[in-house]
């Protein structure tokens, strides 16, 4: 019986979201696609997380995606969509390239680097003004789909739909156990036979190009990339803190986290303009001291073990 | 113990001829990073600390320094008390800071795993750079002193003076921790610790302690170096962020637990840098020296190493 509710109640889910632009104002139609860019990096970070390696490298390759579309587009002249794609593909090169570097890093100096690579990219771009615009960023003459809301929307949708679907992919196929047992025990996952880079390297490459997409159709959306603003630290600390405080390790836990604390920083934007982002590190402090698992894992959780007391007690 | 004496002094000399070099190549560089790199280790110096004894790597770190900042410029504006005055004050401030800190929020996590502690620290520095910017929006702000801005000519150079406080300071405060961790009983408790913390539980070194006396220690450090930077430094909410990193690839050159080592890594980078800066056309590429180095050492480490 569960089984058959469950595909219905996601189906409809579907339907009811790709038809939402009918119903609902321009304003809410943009908070919902900015929190489903958001949903993405924060699903991405969560499978980077997964295999135990914490990447801070999600503003990094985020702003790289936005470039390599802006500058395919504006200067090769590609179609903005084939842009998006090509950002995809260039984002997941440079992240084979680098992955053989730095999936051999483990703990502080994997996170370390990776947030070191973030820097040097944004050096690197604000010092090859001549392709990038420098510091002063980049224009493209017009948005994607010329600023029709609902088709943005629903490209936007497809992206964060595809990034659930990975994930659950990841976390109900074979490829579950592999990651898992990296993040457990490293040495007993290898004593089994997994091929530990390997895998490592393919869950970095599909994260990082999905990061790269959601920066491409980011900036596709409102025409303009910048040094500071492409690469800012906002596009790391936001899915993370959305990924903790929905639950790590879980689909459902980043899409929870993402939709809370998207709509609380949109509310808290309307009554302080200045710090607003402040309920994100409190998010973080709070969560890591108190509630480990997050929202959706210690609901979970709960759920579970009523249900063993419900069993135990009925044997 | 020899061994290690031989490579120091290895290091000694290739520091000593790496400075003679760039001193007949180009002076002003030379000056400049040896300036720098003086501020480099003073504010590395806590941070290697922390992380070398307490094993924490404090993401927060130079937010905590932009938060002296701030303070030794309320003391300023409002008392116009000197920022080298204000350095006794905000070092007993940020001292208690730490404590705070750490007895609400670092001891928590102690046990909790890196992951856990690197995420922490991320979000409390999310936090002081948000309060920062509700309390003082994202204004910049300056402080005016007349002696920050004196110079000497030499030839034809005009070369700041006011900078050598850097080196000089941290030097000074080198002096004054080494003297701490290998003369004092509560200093070899914490060298102790930081070699290894299970075996100084078990010979009866109260280990919470240690770590609160050394996030308190280095904590109030980040406020010297604060009131030391803070007359030629503009105060803005980030104005301190990017010296976490910086402050880290100096400790993961040095290698954890050599706080001799950030003096000289950080006056090697320092001159690096300048000398970067001072190439015509390409001063923008002055920050990939650090970043640049920092992935180049990790990633040699961790290949000379045979996986472990």
């Amino acid at each position: 019986m569960k089984k058959t509710i469950f595909p219905i109640i996601t189906i409809l889910a579907i339907v009811l979201l790709i038809f939402l632009p009918y119903f609902i104002g321009a304003y809410l139609l943009h908070v919902l696609m900015t929190i489903f860019i958001y949903m993405t990096l924060a699903l991405s970070w969560d499978m980077m997380l997964r295999t135990g390696q914490l990447s801070f490298g999600v503003a990094g390759f985020f702003g790289v995606g936005a470039y390599a579309s802006i500058i395919t587009c504006s200067r090769f002249g590609f179609n903005p969509l084939v842009s998006i794609l090509f950002a995809g593909f260039f984002v997941a090169l440079i992240a084979l390239g680098l992955g053989f570097a730095v999936l051999k890093l483990r703990d502080i100096y994997f996170s370390i680097t990776t947030l070191a690579i973030t820097m040097v990219f944004s050096v690197i771009i604000r010092n090859i003004p001549k392709l990038t615009g420098g510091a002063s960023g980049k224009v493209i003459p017009n948005v994607i789909f010329n600023g029709d809301s609902a088709k943005t929307y629903w490209l936007i949708l497809s992206l964060a739909l595809i990034t659930i679907l990975i994930s659950e992919m990841f976390n109900r196929t074979k490829i579950h156990f592999a990651i898992n047992s990296i993040r457990n025990d490293e040495i007993i996952a290898r004593s089994s036979g997994i091929n530990i880079f390997g895998y490592l390297l393919f869950v970095f490459i599909i994260s990082s190009a999905l990061q790269g997409i959601a920066g491409a159709i980011y900036t596709q959306q409102y025409g303009f990339v910048s040094p500071e603003t492409t690469f800012s630290l906002d596009f790391l600390l936001l899915p993370m803190a959305m990924a903790l405080v929905g639950g790590i390790y879980s689909t459902w836990g980043s899409v929870i986290g993402a939709l809370v604390l998207g709509f609380a920083s949109e509310y808290l934007k309307l009554i302080m303009p200045y710090g607003h982002l402040i309920i994100y590190g409190i998010m973080i402090v709070l969560i890591i001291l108190f509630l480990p698992k997050g929202i959706y894992g210690t609901t979970k959780d709960k759920i579970i073990t009523h249900k063993i007391e419900k069993k135990s007690l009925s044997e | 113990m020899e061994k290690t004496n031989k490579s120091l002094k290895k290091t000694l000399i290739a520091f000593i001829i790496f400075l003679i070099v760039v001193g007949i190549w180009k002076p002003l560089a030379l000056v400049y990073g040896i300036q720098r790199g003086g501020l480099y280790s003073l504010i590395g110096l806590p941070l290697a600390l922390i992380l070398g004894i307490v094993g924490i790597l404090n993401l927060a770190h130079g937010d905590f320094l932009t938060l002296g900042l701030y303070i030794g410029y309320i003391f300023f504006n409002s008392w116009s008390i000197d920022p080298l005055i204000s350095m006794a004050p905000l070092f007993f401030i940020l001292f208690g800071l730490g404590m705070v800190i750490y007895s609400i929020l670092i001891r928590r996590v102690l046990k909790a795993g890196h992951l856990n502690q690197l995420l922490l620290t991320f979000g409390i520095s999310m936090i002081i750079i948000e309060l920062i910017k509700i309390i003082w929006t994202t204004r910049p702000r300056s402080v005016y002193t007349s002696y920050a801005s004196s110079s000497v000519t030499l030839g034809n150079m005009s070369i700041g003076m006011y900078e050598f406080i850097y080196p000089a300071m941290a030097i000074a405060v080198l002096v004054i921790l080494q003297l701490f961790l290998k003369k004092t009983r509560l200093g070899q408790a914490a060298s102790a610790v930081g070699q290894n913390p299970k075996g100084a539980e078990i010979v009866g070194i109260n280990t919470n302690v240690v770590y609160l006396v050394v996030f308190s220690i280095a904590f109030g450090i980040i406020g010297v170096a604060a009131s030391v930077m803070l007359p030629r430094t503009p105060v803005f909410p980030l104005s301190g962020n990017p010296y976490t990193l910086k402050s880290f690839a100096l400790v993961a050159m040095a290698g954890l637990g050599n706080l001799n080592g950030i003096l000289i890594g950080g006056i090697t980078l320092g001159v690096a840098e300048a000398i970067v800066q001072s190439i015509p056309g390409y001063e923008g590429w002055s920050d990939v020296v650090f970043f640049g180095i920092l992935i180049a050492v990790i990633l040699l480490n961790a290949y000379r190493r045979p996986e472990s």
